[in-house]
């Protein structure tokens, strides 16, 4: 993946920036409409082709289940046909639709963050929080693939003896041998942690207070950037408690009219990452052919 | 005042009984010195060093004293000790906690509890001091052995510690990341004034630069002396350890001369022009070059091609090659140019897209799996414990055949029967290395097929060896071993070849192979070539030496 820019902010800002996106699921129809078009734009430009396959296969679900909600919620007044002698209605249909929506960007912000959020940036800004547990999840996190890489050696070895079990091989053979290899990885792992405890106290675990480590530091661009996005997220937070995305599907709908500074800030908030992008790519731009 | 000062230490392990794993240990450790501790496997060189920090000392009873800058070490403070007293283990993988390598180089910095400040600027330091800023961003996966190690030493030198203690820190790595590694802990040495007390197989790289070794035999301190007198001392009691000394040390004593003893290359190459300044009369070895062609080779492989992904860049590249019947044969290069996966290739774990591998004449298709390890194949992976999944040694020769006999006989040609009840964990790398080869040796192969197999084994382990596969050469068994270690294949192989770029470029008999090499060589040949032609091993050497003398 190639780096952009709002993943090269403080770990902090990210994070900020991904709460408040999984907060902010309003099903008014505009809000759900630019929800979906800010996290579209984001995973397409994390990755044109990993985030075209993961939206092209997301799109049809949606309308699954969009067409199915109708089916479960009978509410709403105008009935279009029925199935099965139930009311299929153009309410449900269309409360189905904005839920389907609001999943479909929660998936792709999920997505957005997995890419963005990685394991090193969550721990350097728990880190001093919860330092113990930070550093459990760093482990946790090297230990599995260095298992998995034993696992094959292992398994490597023992077929040199004869001893591994074929894809054709009778399940009780095969089943015996995944039980004595996994033995020998147990005993194994075992015996690295002990040598990694080892380690970990002659470097002075427990002696003190664990302090963290932080690669990334705050710059004055990150502290503004953190405002911004807290004060966009203030203004939708305050308008939406006051009821000016308030959207009712069932039984009969109601659909408040949009209000411009609400949207506006929804909008400006969500597109945040993808602006920052394109003003990275612009700036380049005049900076290259300045040269 | 000293560093440290053991008086009269006595130890036993809790679980041992009345051996003694330490007896009357008493040494002295000045500030600044660089130490060697020398000894066999299982002498207690790892004992006495991790009684020099309080949290790795292992329990059992003990008697005697540590101090450390004239404080008992159990009055030091655990934090104290962390800082001040580094230690580095042999594993360069497990000694690592975190996943990143910048994380790895705070971590005692952040035990500790360090401020930000302190610990970014020692952190910079480090990284520079190390060379590490190119892969500071990196995860710690994604690096060599070598790397590892290296930055496993930069963490613990970020605490600015006093001492470092290095158990067999070059155990794991190839020989060029090892004197890297060396290096490196010399240069510490020398220009930081950091107190090293070292233990190590590869003696070549670093005994002839410390300012004093200690010879370790059976829980005592049996030598304590400048390297030159050390190897004098090991010659006149006629020591098992002698073996490990650097080979001008052992061509010196060996030829019978008198004077001031050679301990580096360069001394010796001059000490044999100072014996022979008119040059040497008999120069050369009688030699037999190897046949053209083989009439019926053990293993013959044509043109191998192998990659690991569709995408990757091709690992083998046209890899030909003829092993013959009933003998050692040895495959040296550099590391990662595809040594292992010959290996791979010819029992069938990596299928090469093009080539043929044939086994006695016959395609490796024709065989069926059961056919193949049942009686023809084998291979003894680079890391014994990957095939151990018993309890007891015992229980590992049982899972191979039922046939007790059988497995008397291998253990007794292992040398392994009086290990038989041990856990196979408990066992030091030479012994394990043994019981992995016995477990190997009981599928009955006509074709033994070595990965590194003196990775991580000293110098008397790997004699042993040695005697195993000469035994198991007079039985007809054809042994094929890829190696670092070019002494050990200039002693015993019939037959070298060099691998490099993917493809196997030479192949001759180690005297002529070596011989013919200025660089990629031993050291006996390094030491000799301007005198003798074709001298590969201390052996050689020795006996040129004393043919010429009888003139």
């Amino acid at each position: 993946m190639k780096r952009d820019a709002f993943s090269c902010c403080h770990p902090a800002v990210n994070f900020l920036f991904f709460v408040g996106a999984f907060c902010m699921m309003i099903a008014h129809p505009a809000y759900v409409a630019a929800g979906m078009a800010a996290a579209i734009s984001y995973r397409l430009l994390l990755g044109a082709r990993t985030g075209g396959k993961l939206v092209l296969t997301l799109l049809p679900v949606a309308a699954l289940i969009a067409l199915i909600n109708p089916l479960i919620n009978t509410g709403g007044k105008t009935i279009l046909f029925a199935v099965f002698g139930r009311p299929y209605t153009r309410e449900a249909l269309c409360y189905g639709a904005a839920l389907a929506g609001m999943l479909l960007s929660m998936l792709l912000w999920f997505s957005c963050y997995n890419l963005v959020m990685t394991g090193d940036k969550f721990t350097s800004l728990f880190g001093n929080l919860i330092p113990t547990l930070s550093l459990l999840l760093v482990m946790v996190l090297r230990l599995v693939p260095l298992l998995f890489r034993k696992g094959k050696q292992i398994s490597g070895a023992r077929c040199a003896i004869g001893k591994g079990a074929g894809e054709d091989a009778p399940l009780a053979r095969r089943l015996r041998e995944g039980l004595s290899m996994l033995g020998c990885l147990t005993t194994w792992a075992l015996e690295g942690s002990v040598t990694t405890a080892d380690s970990m106290r002659s470097r002075g675990y427990g002696t003190a207070r664990r302090t963290g480590f932080a690669v990334y530091t705050m710059t004055g661009a990150d502290w503004i950037c953190m405002g911004i996005l807290g004060a966009l997220l203030a203004v939708v937070g305050v308008s939406v408690a006051c009821g000016a995305a308030t959207a009712q599907y069932t039984p009969d709908w109601y659909i408040a009219p949009i209000a411009p500074l609400s949207f506006g800030a929804y909008c400006l908030y969500l597109l945040t990452p993808t602006f920052l992008q394109l003003k990275e790519t612009v700036t380049w731009h005049f900076l290259r052919s300045g040269i | 005042m000293a560093l440290f000062e053991i008086g009269n230490l006595t130890f036993s392990y809790a679980a041992s009984g009345m051996r003694k794993a330490l007896e009357n240990v008493s040494l002295r450790v000045e500030q600044g010195e660089y130490i060697v501790l020398c000894g066999t496997s299982g002498s207690g060189k790892t004992t006495l060093l991790r009684h020099l920090k309080s949290v790795l000392t292992p329990a059992g009873k003990r008697s005697g004293s540590i101090t450390f800058q004239g404080v008992p070490l159990e009055q030091v403070s655990p934090g104290e000790q962390a800082a001040k007293i580094g230690y580095v283990m042999q594993n360069p993988d497990d000694q690592i906690v975190t996943d990143k390598v910048w994380h790895e180089l705070a971590f005692g910095l952040e035990s500790l509890g360090c401020d930000q400040k302190t610990m970014r600027a020692r952190v910079a330091e480090m990284a520079c001091y190390f060379g590490i800023q190119d892969w500071f961003h990196r995860d710690v996966a994604s690096l060599s052995g070598g790397q590892k190690q290296l930055l496993n030493l930069a963490s613990i030198m970020a605490m600015h510690p006093q001492v470092l203690i290095l158990d067999e820190p070059t155990s794991q790595l190839d020989p060029i990341a090892a004197s890297d590694f060396l290096n490196t802990v010399r240069k510490i040495n020398l220009e930081l004034g950091t107190t090293v007390i070292i233990t190590e197989h590869r003696l070549e790289d670093i005994f002839p630069y410390a300012d004093r070794a200690v010879v370790m035999e059976d829980g005592h301190i049996i030598g304590s002396d400048t390297p030159r007198n050390i190897g004098k001392n090991l010659w006149e009691r006629k020591s098992r350890m002698f073996a490990a000394m650097p080979t001008p040390v052992r061509v010196f004593y060996g030829s019978g001369s008198g004077g001031e003893c050679p301990l580096t290359v360069r001394e010796g190459r001059s000490w044999l022009s100072r014996s022979f300044p008119d040059g040497a009369a008999v120069n050369a070895l009688p030699g037999h070059s190897l046949p053209e062609e083989l009439e019926q080779p053990a293993i013959a492989l044509k043109e191998l091609w192998f990659r690991y992904e569709k995408d990757s860049p091709d690992v083998l590249r046209g890899v030909s090659a003829e092993i013959a019947a009933g003998s050692i044969h040895a495959i040296v290069g550099g590391n990662g140019a595809g040594k292992s996966t010959t290996l791979k290739a010819i029992c069938g774990i990596c299928r090469p897209y093009r080539g043929k591998v044939k086994l006695f004449g016959q395609p490796i298709g024709k065989y069926k799996s059961t056919q193949l390890f049942h009686g023809m194949l084998a291979m003894l992976p680079q890391d014994p414990k990957s095939l151990f999944v018993a309890n007891t040694v015992r229980e590992e020769l049982a899972e191979m055949t039922e046939d007790v006999q059988r497995q008397q006989q291998i253990g007794a040609l292992c040398q392994i029967t009086h290990l038989l009840d041990s856990h196979p964990y408990d066992l030091s790398g030479g012994e394990q290395q043994r019981v992995a080869l016995a477990k190997v040796l009981l599928t009955e192969p006509r074709l033994l097929l070595l990965d590194e197999p003196t990775k991580g084994i000293d110098s008397i382990f790997k004699e042993e060896l040695a005697r195993i596969l000469c035994r198991l050469k007079e039985q007809g068994v054809t042994t094929l071993m890829v190696s670092h270690d070019v002494e050990f294949c200039a002693r015993y192989a019939d037959a070298v070849s060099m691998f490099f770029d993917g493809q196997i470029l030479t192949t001759d008999t180690p005297r002529r192979f070596f011989g013919n090499n200025s660089f990629y060589t031993t050291a006996a040949n390094r030491m000799s070539r301007h005198v003798f032609s074709m001298a590969v091993t201390a052996e050689d050497v020795v006996t040129l030496f004393r043919e010429n003398r009888h003139e």
